[in-house]
């Protein structure tokens, strides 16, 4: 999925050039064009910088256990739930072995769990939360910026925003960093644009 | 008589007359490497004896192929071992020089990345300073390839091949002195060359690594080494029994002034130095025998016929 906005501003074109295409590169390649949405990436070898600015993609909700399973609960109790996507069975049975206890989870077949739950256990039993989507998405989002950056830029500072359309701006040198780094953080969001 | 660098491919049946025929015409068999069904031998051969291995190629269905790097041993200085270097570019580039015949050491430097904070250790310059080339890897920016050159190429003592992002003559302006030679566009990248342009890349990378090489031969041969490397590689094989117990794929790596062992300094320096060569001339009598940087492996240099006043 190509990135609403991505752009890279370096003062050399040539090394721009080749950077944008490295980038794009890595974010192909990691995933990661399909999470972020916007991406503004400020490259000045001379001083020397790297400034990564940009805004995530409107990320799923929870993932709930009805999401991928069917849940039948039986007279005398027992709850067995049939799952029908396979990759969220070990989440599922971290979580239900966390909440309820080892002892009372079976398992007696790959796709099947069986439990024996009070009637207040029971409710609202398929609405558990098992999965939250943005779960390492910020770890994912700065290794993937790290890989982009020059290598020998390794002090840093990164900020992920959930809250605020998912922004997030990764700043990166091999010198010591300004004390407040923001007023260029801010100037290269405003090229970036709220992406509305 | 002068020897070409080849490579010669054919079927592991018959591929032995190859072996004979190259013995016979007086030529040396750098390596030999059986893949599967498949044998390919880069050999030294003597220039007019090309259309001999020719004529047998034809008849075994074979490929004789002129291979310019075979018999050197090149240096691919990387900044780093880190995902941001590796595998590519160094690992393509290293990949194609072995395809046209050289013998490769990739280099991932300690402390290599970055503009201001990149170093050279002595170390690693004394390692690079082994081979008979080397082919520094920069990055994209022009700005940090100026900043770092000077710190990467001083002590240097063998021809520099600088890549980079920038283009070639930007490059090729960029510093006084100039280093030997230049390749632009081959900066850091994170894909695997496998376009057509980027193989001609590739292509042009040899061809410059040929050019300086070239260069280097035509300074060699002002004042000739006593003893030809491909011969003194033939010696050792012949003559020293422990090299065959080896288990590296090339136990006495080919150089252009000189070979290096892959055999333990402090137990065979010795008697690889008092091995004949031919009357009674020792190898240590036309060599200096070295402890190479790399493992516990012996470096030969051969010395010149200025130093030595023996031509063998």
């Amino acid at each position: 999925m190509p990135l609403d906005y991505f752009k890279v501003e370096c003062p050399e074109p040539v090394g721009g050039e080749l950077y944008s295409h490295l980038a794009s590169v890595v974010l192909s390649e990691y995933g990661m064009s399909g999470v972020i949405a916007r991406l503004h990436l400020y490259i000045d070898p001379t001083i020397p910088i790297f400034v990564a600015v940009g805004m995530t993609r409107t990320m799923p909700g929870m993932i709930l256990i009805r999401d991928f399973s069917d849940v039948v609960v039986h007279e005398n109790g027992e709850v067995m739930v049939n799952i029908g996507d396979e990759k969220y069975l070990a989440p599922l049975l971290k979580h239900l072995w966390d909440r309820f206890g080892k002892d009372r989870v079976e398992q007696p077949d790959r796709f099947t769990i069986v439990m024996h739950l009070s009637p207040e256990e029971q409710k609202g039993f398929s609405e558990l939360p098992v999965v939250d989507p943005a779960d390492g998405l910020y770890k994912d989002l700065i290794y993937v910026l790290q890989i982009i950056c020059p290598e020998g830029f390794r002090v840093r500072t990164q900020r992920f925003m959930p809250g605020e359309s998912g922004r997030f701006y990764f700043v990166a040198s091999e010198n010591t960093l300004p004390r407040d780094i923001m007023p260029i953080v801010n100037e290269k969001f405003e090229l970036l644009g709220d992406g509305i | 008589m002068t020897l070409v660098s080849v490579t010669c491919k054919c079927g592991v049946y018959r591929h032995d007359e190859f072996l004979d025929l190259i013995d016979d015409l007086g030529g040396y068999v750098i390596q030999k490497q059986v893949i599967a069904q498949e044998v390919v031998l880069q050999a030294l051969v003597p220039r007019e004896d090309i259309a001999q291995l020719r004529v047998l190629s034809r008849v075994i269905a074979g490929e004789i192929q002129y291979s310019p790097l075979v018999g050197t041993e090149i240096a691919v200085v990387t900044m780093s071992l880190d995902i941001h270097h590796l595998p590519h570019a160094s690992c393509d580039i290293g990949e194609y020089l072995r395809k046209s015949g050289a013998k490769t050491n990739m280099i991932g430097l300690a402390r290599g990345f970055g503009k201001r904070i990149g170093l050279l250790s002595s170390e690693e310059r004394d390692i690079v300073n082994e081979h008979d080339l080397v082919i520094f890897l920069f990055g994209n920016f022009e700005t940090c390839i100026k900043y770092k050159i000077e710190t990467f190429r001083r002590g240097i003592s063998v021809p520099i091949v600088l890549c980079g992002g920038p283009k070639t003559e930007v490059l090729r302006d960029l510093f006084t002195p100039p280093v030997d030679g230049y390749l632009g566009d081959v900066g850091r990248f994170m894909h695997r060359t496998k376009e057509k342009d980027e193989i001609a890349k590739l292509d042009e990378l040899i061809a410059e690594v040929s050019r300086v090489l070239d260069e280097r031969r035509i300074r060699l041969s002002r004042d000739p080494l006593s003893l030809s490397p491909a011969r003194l590689m033939d010696v050792i094989l012949d003559e020293v029994p422990a090299i065959h117990h080896v288990l590296s794929p090339i136990p006495v790596v080919v150089q252009m002034d000189g070979v290096r062992i892959k055999l333990p300094y402090e137990e065979y320096a010795d008697e690889i130095g008092a091995v004949v060569i031919e009357n009674e001339i020792m190898i240590r009598d036309v060599v200096r025998l070295t402890p190479s940087k790399m493992q516990d492996y012996i470096l030969a240099k051969i010395l010149p016929m200025s130093e030595t006043g023996i031509m063998i």
